[in-house]
């Protein structure tokens, strides 16, 4: 392919590299424990026998 | 004045956006239509690797950086499509970012570094003759080498007739959109 002949030198130093990023962060399993469920606030009626 | 001197003459000018130009590569996959590659469609260069810069090379001297201007090295891309019509076996037509040392040539660029911005598969017989808005491709053949041609239902039972049997078809807008995918780019539609 011929594309002619040389017409002029440009360096370009792009701010922000025209590169696609990752829609999604990596994913990291959590080594954490999970948190201790939490009491029930609400208290329990009395069931009728 | 000599065309050498000549060309040592030509000053650098600077700039922040990457100029961005008309591509074609090749396409290479694996019978599944997994692991697709853009590839030069000319010579043994190296593949264009998705998710990471291209960088020009030199296979003929190793005492240029590329693109050099008493060379044809750096990766191409030219102003406009009618020059792409006389590439060989293209499969994919896109546009492409162009940055670092860029040569500007009467109908195109060579660059430095370079990474497509849309893609869209073509049927290259289509493609060779009327032009790409009329080279949309229907299925995609599987051939020796990994190699995957885009063709149109009418070029396909013509390459068939004279023996051009891909080993496998896969739908071409499946591999279309794996290859979007791949390389996380937006399809090329208007142009």
């Amino acid at each position: 392919m011929d594309i002619g002949r040389p017409q002029r030198i440009i360096e370009i130093e792009p701010v922000t590299l025209p590169l696609p990023s990752p829609d999604l962060p990596a994913y990291e399993p959590t080594t954490e424990p999970a948190p201790a469920p939490t009491p029930d606030p609400t208290p329990v009626e009395p069931v009728d026998p | 004045m000599t065309t050498a001197s000549a060309l040592r003459s030509l000053e650098a000018t600077t700039g922040i956006e990457p100029i961005v130009a008309w591509r074609t590569w090749a396409l290479t996959g694996h019978r599944d239509g997994s692991d697709l590659l853009l590839r030069p469609v000319a010579g043994r260069s190296r593949p264009w690797r998705p998710m990471q810069v291209t960088e020009a090379g030199c296979k003929h001297t190793r005492l240029h950086a590329s693109p050099s201007l008493e060379c044809t090295c750096g990766l191409h891309g030219t102003h406009g499509l009618d020059l792409l019509r006389r590439t060989r076996c293209p499969a994919v037509l896109g546009r492409v970012a162009l940055w670092g040392r860029v040569i500007e040539h009467d109908h195109g660029y060579r660059a430095q570094y370079a990474y497509p911005q849309v893609v869209t598969l073509i049927c290259q017989f289509c493609f060779w003759q009327w032009g790409s808005h009329a080279a949309r491709p229907d299925i995609v053949g599987w051939f020796a080498r990994d190699a995957l041609v885009p063709l149109c239902w009418g070029h396909l039972e013509l390459a068939q007739r004279y023996g051009m049997e891909p080993r496998r078809l896969l739908p071409a807008h499946e591999v279309d959109l794996a290859l979007r995918e791949t390389y996380a780019v937006d399809q090329l539609v208007h142009w």
